[in-house]
């Protein structure tokens, strides 16, 4: 809110004047819903003065009727029901602002998501759950209160965590803008996987020719602060107010080095080079390639003789004569603010090894591609010459062996790796530039040649001679004396079994999401995809946007992508990020907790559960002190109040137990209430029907923004009311989007589990479920399951249960 | 780069490292100890011999691994050990 409207609190003792708009969204809801059997249900709701069904509520049509509407019936209350508030909650809050309304004074009914995408063959039984819905949403938006919401201050400083070149091309674009970046590195040098690799498709240009300008710029570049050998330990805070916590390693090396490389001549420890994949060596100080940034050597102090502190070889440093050695460095910890973070930690690659069908790792002269990238390269450690392992001889036939790693449930993962197919095109196209005799065979499940120029790569490939066979080997087998590989598969283009010899074998590997991504996805409260990259807050329309706000990605951190659309991603991220700190400001949604003076007994309860420290305990004048800005938001100190003396704005208690007891009014025997936290459980719901997972109709979801916000009275509450079964749903432990609060919901229903075995009530009917947003079968499966107790409970069950939670329907009568 | 290494690397000959000649004036050795603890590629052991002290000097386990830092000689407090580099003519037969 801009704050150009008035709060009006007369609207407290306002008749209250709800209109519902039920969405047809085309036949997305109307074909397994009664759109106007529901609208005609809600018009006789209490303080409904008008309801409607409409085609599209969301298109300029649709949302200038709600404006109208506004206006000319004086509506005070706004209910829309149709798709997730995750989708377009925005949309229509804007139009009611639009019409003078207060946004909070706006509710939305999913019944689109989480009703007829879910209930696609039981149109009966859909258009009862989405009335229900819809009668949950009106007792919830007759309660509502109209907010105002804060401003925070954004600090116009960016991190950025990967230095590969989607990091590197972030930070320069941020930096260009005229904000400060900290690039945080984890290696030695920045450059990431580009500088690795020798050419680049489609266009066949050197790789680290056109990235070495970069990273100078970067290292030079006067709004960067490079930062190296270095690892994000803490982030706190959150949106344009960061708190950053950086470890930095010591080099041993100062910056008066002036990589002349004298030090790593007379270094008696040799190991091979991660660079070079250690097909080259390099020495305990080294550097890690020749266009490094940093230029700055680096002690390996795993490797070095003086690494328990005695000095037993000083050879560099009597080498040096500079003098930049300094043993005595030691570990740093750099305390960082940043407003908006990127994260670009890139991808690792597959480990073949694990494929035993390829013998990789055991029989010589089988090289991932990434090998061959160091092979092939003028720099690399053969200068450039392609040479089998084996007897280091030129390799006059050769296979390229596709989606290794790749497209396979059983060695490797699920996806396509994205830039296999190309790079090995790129590959052979290589060799046929330096040897044109060499014979080059190309195994391959799919040709995947989908980008600008991509195609006309791989006909230039074909007419070159390039054999390309459809199917993967069954098997490589080495002849013993020669070390030849004799491939062995079928070719299902031809059905025929192929057997060929070559003379060398190269595993096109694919990429996997980072070993290390979950220390980032903690660190900075994200979500993952089932493949283990990090997801974003929608897949088409905020591609690198993370759900927590104030983060975005860039690179193969997302998914696995080629060079181009790393750096389009980072330069998206950037811009977004640019968005942000432009305006200097955020406002944060007014969701925060009220606390009532004369209930709090100071207890300090709430000041324990707060994962943000938001609200600290004032003992003398014996109140506590909620800090806004800092407030994530979660609820979960208004669940913890034993007094009642804290409301989260938005999610209050009256609010939620009117729409405990709107589920409950009829059949309550027959329904599951879900509490499901908005980050993980609800969008995990969302997910199920987006992809139209089918589940039993009998489960109302009630959206809180964590499960930690869910007070046991409201469970009782609805047991009290006769409900067959409760589902208690959020993130899974660690995974939490408020930091830890979900703990606090494991504590609680821990407990209301233990109450309910003291009073002989069969516990299975609170059921608690830790869900990712991308796990919907995980959800719908646990609805299955929960159908089957729902089946068993006697009505007996629910009489005891009543009565043992009779206290509840006492618990903030709701007018 | 958490690649895992498989192959070795392909330089390896090139890279000539200083091959040692350790000498040892065992009869100079009080049977300290301290060479044997502080070398960091642990070329020495102790022997079973008795020296002129009455004590058990060390030996030579693998010249080969020695790097030359010298340490031994700096830790001796009886003179007692010094390394020499080989001469290439020698270094290169070896």
């Amino acid at each position: 809110m801009t704050g150009k409207e008035e709060l009006e609190p007369k609207q407290n003792d306002e008749e209250i004047r709800i209109g519902v708009y039920v969405c047809h969204c085309g036949l997305n809801i109307a074909g397994s819903v009664d759109c106007e059997e529901v609208s005609k249900f809600a018009s006789a709701l209490p303080h409904v003065v008008l309801a409607k069904d409409n085609r599209y509520t969301c298109s300029d049509q649709g949302q200038e009727i709600i404006r109208k509407d506004i206006k000319e019936h004086k509506l005070n209350r706004v209910v829309v029901a149709s798709c997730s508030p995750r989708l377009h909650e925005p949309t229509f809050r804007k139009a009611c602002e639009e019409a003078g309304l207060n946004k909070y004074l706006f509710e939305m009914a999913n019944i689109r998501e989480q009703c007829s995408w879910v209930h696609l063959h039981d149109r009966k039984e859909a258009t009862e759950k989405a009335k229900d819905i819809v009668k949950m949403a009106v007792a919830k938006a007759a309660l509502l209160q109209p907010a105002k919401e804060v401003e925070a201050p954004i600090i116009r400083k960016a991190l950025v965590i990967g230095g590969g070149v989607a990091g590197i091309q972030a930070a320069l674009d941020l930096a260009d803008t005229g904000y400060k970046v900290y690039l945080v590195e984890k290696g030695p040098s920045i450059g990431g996987m580009m500088a690795r690799i020798d050419k680049t498709f489609p266009t066949m240009d050197c790789s680290i020719c056109i990235l070495a300008p970069k990273m100078s710029d970067v290292g030079h570049h006067p709004n960067i602060e490079l930062l190296t050998n270095s690892e994000v330990v803490e982030v706190k805070g959150y949106i344009g107010n960061f708190h950053v916590k950086v470890v930095k390693k010591p080099r041993y090396v100062t910056r008066d080095c002036t990589a002349c490389g004298e030090c790593a001549k007379v270094c008696p420890i040799v190991a091979p080079n991660e660079f070079d994949v250690g097909l080259a060596i390099r020495h305990a100080i080294y550097t890690p390639f020749a266009q490094a940034v940093p230029s700055t050597y680096i002690m390996d102090m795993n490797l070095c003789l003086n690494k328990d502190g005695v000095v037993v070889c000083d050879k560099c440093m009597r080498a040096c004569e500079r003098r930049a050695i300094e043993f005595e460095m030691k570990t740093e910890t750099v305390e960082l603010e940043a407003g908006t973070i990127i994260v670009a930690t890139g991808a690792d690659v597959f480990d073949p090894s694990t494929v035993p069908n390829y013998g990789y790792g055991k029989l010589p002269n089988i090289i991932t591609s990434l090998e061959f990238e160091r092979l092939i390269n003028a720099g690399g450690p053969s200068g450039g010459l392609l040479i089998r392992p084996s007897d280091v001889q030129i390799p006059k036939r050769v296979a390229f062996i596709q989606c290794v790693g790749s497209r396979s449930d059983r060695n490797g993962r699920l996806y396509c790796s994205n830039v296999c197919c190309m790079n090995t095109i790129k590959d052979s196209l290589l060799i046929k530039e330096h040897w044109p005799e060499t014979e080059i065979y190309v195994f391959y499940v799919d040709i995947r040649a989908y980008g600008k120029g991509f195609e006309d790569l791989y006909k230039r490939a074909r007419k070159e001679g390039v054999m390309f066979i459809r199917g993967l080997p069954a098997e490589i087998i080495e002849d013993k004396k020669t070390h030849n590989l004799w491939i062995i598969g079928e070719n299902t283009l031809q059905r025929e079994m192929y057997k060929i010899n070559v003379d060398m074998a190269i595993l096109s590997i694919g990429l996997e999401p980072r070993k290390d991504s979950e220390i980032i996805q903690r660190l900075l409260t994200l979500s993952r995809t089932q493949d283990g990259f990090f997801m974003e807050a929608h897949p088409k329309l905020r591609p690198v946007d993370a759900a927590t706000g104030g983060i975005f990605f860039a690179g193969c951190a997302e998914a696995p992508k080629d060079i181009k659309d790393s750096v389009i991603q980072a330069s998206a991220a950037a811009a977004r990020a640019s968005i942000l700190m432009a305006k200097g400001k955020v406002t944060v949604e007014a969701i925060t907790p009220i606390s009532d003076v004369e209930k709090c007994s100071a207890c300090g309860l709430c000041t324990k559960v707060c994962p943000y420290n938001a609200i600290t305990l004032n003992e003398e004048l014996k109140r506590i002190e909620i800090i806004e800005a800092a407030c994530g938001g979660c609820g979960t100190c208004a669940a913890e109040c034993p007094f009642g003396a804290l409301t989260q704005s938005h999610f209050t208690d009256e609010q939620i137990l009117a729409q405990v007891d709107a589920i409950t009014e009829h059949d309550a025997e027959k329904k599951i209430v879900a509490f499901c936290c908005n980050w993980c459980a609800y969008a995990g719901a969302d997910f199920a029907g987006v992809s139209r997972m089918q589940y039993p109709p009998n489960v109302r979801i009630i959206r809180t923004m964590c499960s930690g916000r869910v007070a046991p009275k409201f469970v009782e509450r609805a047991f009290a009311k006769g409900a067959a079964a409760v589902l208690v749903a959020g993130c899974h432990l660690g995974d939490c989007h408020y930091i830890n609060a979900n703990y606090q919901t494991q504590k609680r229903i821990e407990r209301f589990w233990k109450k309910m075995e003291q009073h002989r009530l069969n516990k299975e009917r609170l059921q608690l479920l830790w869900v990712t947003a991308a796990e919907g079968e995980r959800f719908a499966s646990k609805i299955r399951e929960m159908q089957a107790i729902v089946e068993q409970v006697t009505p007996e069950e629910i009489d005891s249960a009543k009565k043992v939670f009779e206290k509840a329907l006492g618990e903030v009568s709701n007018a | 780069m958490p690649e895992r290494i498989r192959h070795p690397p392909l330089d390896r000959e090139k890279i000539k490292q200083p091959k040692a000649e350790i000498h040892l004036i065992k009869d100079q050795c009080k049977g300290c100890g301290y060479c044997i603890r502080y070398c960091p590629m642990k070329v020495l052991e102790e022997s079973q011999e008795i020296n002129a002290m009455g004590v058990h000097p060390p030996k030579v386990v693998d010249e080969s691994k020695c790097i030359i830092c010298s340490f031994c000689t700096t830790v001796c407090p009886d003179f007692a050990i010094f390394v020499v580099e080989k001469p290439c003519e020698k270094a290169c037969q070896a």
